[in-house]
């Protein structure tokens, strides 16, 4: 048992107990940073675009805005389990 | 034949040698001891190899000097140039690193086994060894049967070690009583006839041991205890180098055309080596003495002196192999080739499994993922045919109503035919593999294991549904009803967009690009269903098509609906970062989402 102790003493010094949650909130927040730059992206091309392409940017966004909203909600979870 | 025969005449001889000199039996016991303990320090590393060291070989193997450098530190930290073969070559044959690259780590290798030399003649013999030895044996064994998998790879190295060091200890020991009795220095041989002769012998100790590191410990042991010359033991070490090379040979036997490439590429480089080190001996010992006064070492601590020999060999083996790495490889590739695919008339089989890839799960698992995405583009080429489309307008930008003008063949092909030469034998091969490679994983790994498989199946389903598509799709699409005719081309269009969409996904590493397309696939999937969407209905209503015609787009529809169902499932798994699986799982768009947007959708059209 002392030395699993030592082992979790150690493995949490060099950060390696929650590397699976880390690195999960990490990919989480470049996917979401990258789905808002693409939400910009979209709404810009809304501005000019004619109403075959509106109608497919539009659905585009949706799904944007679905996954921006499900990305930050997992976020949420994984800091409050924290 | 002559295995029956080897192994009893071996055991036969140390037996005899046992009974004839106590002292061999010790030296004996030494190498054995020895060699257990580099069983028990790999068996500690693979502990550890379930991800760590994956991550590291494939990120630092990019670059030549990077693969080279990772051979030194890896083989300088396991003190086993036979077990970085060995994983090199289960990289290989999963195709998770290139030849060159395995060639820059074997060279690496090369380097960095001489540390052992170093650390026997610099540390094992100058302290009391089997001080630690025991210490570290007791806590190993200790914590060998503890639960934790951690813990037991950290016992298997610690024990490891304790049977390295108590192995030098009884080697020491032996040959030290041993010169008591026979001075075995009275053999040696001078010239280049003593050179050919005990180089010939290193090799032969190296392949019966399967470590050159042990012949090595065995070397300066000797050495230190005066029983060979230092120019012998030069040779020895030189026959080493070339007899550790059998390691790698073994380990190839059961891997795929790669790992043997890899296997010539050390026999070449090691033969070369050694015969570089044969021919210019004088001016290398000559080297050798510089390069030791200057650091210090005594004219007469050989056991020291060979260590520096054998670094400075190893060095210069590399240093002149390194600008041939390229034509090396090419050699390679052109004298071993794969002929057994082309051979097996027209039938395709796997590529990536092999049994040396079940040396680690990881390997495994990235096999089995490389294997389905070969059956992936088996299957895109034939549903893309079965629909009458050309592969190679789905993988341009050209507009997908040109994409469907343009018709792979006027008739049906022969999907059952593609299905027994493309499909059935490498689907097959992936559902054995995975059988096997099972044993070894864990539950987490097996769970992703099944989901590939999950992944497999999906992807025979769809060729089987194009099958049963292309029949009405062939007959309907030439059909002077224009209104049936229309509705097949929008299932082909459907299709066509949807495979252009996965081999973008097949063909990009950016995660919000596969997610969003993941996603759009799967609401086009249920926007398109004819069955939902009232398209059937309204045809029937208005008289535009005939009952045969409304029963075959029904049925239709349902096969065209389950091929995407089936893609998108496949390329869900098949094309997200394993790391990243259990994210993509949760940020996939669930029933309930894909309805919404395609109610707001409808809202909006009717606006």
């Amino acid at each position: 048992m002392g030395i699993n102790k030592f082992i979790k003493k150690v493995k949490s010094t060099l950060g390696l107990t929650d590397y699976e949650v880390e690195g999960k909130k990490k990919s989480l927040k470049g996917l979401i940073k990258k789905l808002n730059t693409r939400k910009k992206s979209i709404v810009k091309s809304l501005e000019s675009a004619n109403k075959k392409e509106k109608k497919e940017l539009n659905e585009e966004l949706e799904i944007v805005v679905c996954q921006i909203k499900k990305g930050k909600k997992i976020l949420h979870d994984l800091y409050s389990d924290k | 034949m002559l295995k029956k025969i080897l192994l009893p005449t071996i055991l036969g001889i140390l037996a005899y040698g046992f009974w004839i000199s106590p002292d061999f039996k010790v030296i004996a016991a030494g190498v054995s001891i020895f060699l257990f303990g580099m069983l028990s320090l790999e068996e500690g590393f693979r502990a550890f190899s379930g991800g760590t060291l994956e991550k590291i070989l494939q990120r630092s193997t990019n670059k030549l000097y990077k693969s080279v450098g990772f051979g030194i530190l890896s083989t300088t930290i396991m003190q086993s140039s036979s077990l970085v073969s060995v994983l090199t070559i289960s990289f290989l044959g999963a195709g998770l690193i290139g030849l060159a690259q395995g060639i820059g780590i074997v060279f690496g290798a090369n380097i960095g086994t001489t540390t052992g030399a170093w650390l026997v003649a610099g540390l094992g013999l100058k302290v009391k060894i089997s001080a630690y030895a025991m210490p570290m044996l007791v806590f190993g064994v200790i914590l060998i049967f503890q639960k934790s998998k951690s813990l037991k790879g950290i016992g298997y190295i610690l024990s490891g070690l304790g049977f390295l060091f108590l192995g030098i200890h009884y080697m020491k020991d032996g040959f030290e009583a041993f010169k008591d009795t026979i001075d075995l220095a009275n053999y040696a041989v001078s010239g280049y006839k003593g050179l050919f002769l005990f180089t010939g012998i290193g090799v032969f100790a190296t392949v019966v041991m399967q470590s050159s590191h042990a012949t090595l410990v065995l070397i300066i042991t000797a050495l230190a205890a005066g029983q060979i010359s230092y120019e012998n033991a030069l040779a020895l070490a030189i026959g080493a180098n070339i007899g550790t090379t059998i390691t790698a040979i073994l380990g190839a036997m059961s891997s795929n055309i790669v790992g043997k490439q890899l296997a010539g590429a050390h026999l070449i480089f090691n033969g070369v080596t050694g015969l570089i080190a044969i021919i210019f001996i004088h001016q290398i010992m000559y080297s050798v003495d510089s390069i030791s006064a200057y650091v210090g070492i005594a004219n007469d601590d050989y056991a020291l002196k060979l260590a520096v020999f054998h670094t400075i060999f190893n060095v210069i083996g590399v240093v002149v192999m390194i600008p041939f790495i390229e034509k090396l490889v090419h050699f390679l590739e052109s004298v071993l080739r794969d002929d057994t695919s082309r051979s097996n008339a027209g039938f395709d089989s796997a590529r990536y499994l092999n049994d040396s890839v079940l040396e680690l799960p990881s390997t495994a698992m990235a096999s089995i993922i490389r294997e389905t995405k070969h059956l992936y583009e088996n299957a895109f080429e034939i549903i893309t045919h079965g629909l009458n489309l050309k592969r190679s307008n789905i993988v341009s930008s050209m507009p997908l109503d040109e994409v469907i003008k343009d018709g792979y063949s006027k008739s049906a092909i022969d999907i059952d035919a593609f299905y027994n030469h493309k499909i059935k034998g490498i689907y097959g091969e992936i559902i054995d593999f995975s059988a096997k490679a099972q044993s070894g994983m864990s539950t987490k790994d097996i769970e992703i294991l099944y989901k590939i498989k999950l992944a497999n199946r999906d992807l025979v389903e769809a060729v089987k549904d194009t099958k049963h598509l292309q029949k009405n799709l062939v007959k309907y699409t030439n059909s002077t009803n224009v209104h049936i005719k229309e509705q097949y081309d929008h299932i082909r269009k459907d299709l066509a967009e949807l495979l252009r969409n996965i081999n973008i996904i097949a063909t990009t590493d950016e995660d919000d690009v596969i997610l969003l397309l993941l996603s759009k696939a799967k609401v086009h999937a249920e926007r398109h269903d004819i069955i939902t969407n009232g398209t059937l209905d309204k045809l029937i209503r208005e008289g535009l098509i005939t009952h045969e015609m409304a029963t075959s787009l029904m049925n239709d529809s349902t096969y065209a609906y389950d091929i995407s169902k089936n893609l998108i499932s496949m390329a869900e798994v098949i094309f997200s970062n394993i790391s990243t699986m259990d994210l993509n799982e949760e940020m996939s768009m669930s029933d309930n989402e894909i309805k919404e947007i395609l109610e707001k959708k409808d809202e909006n059209g009717n606006q």
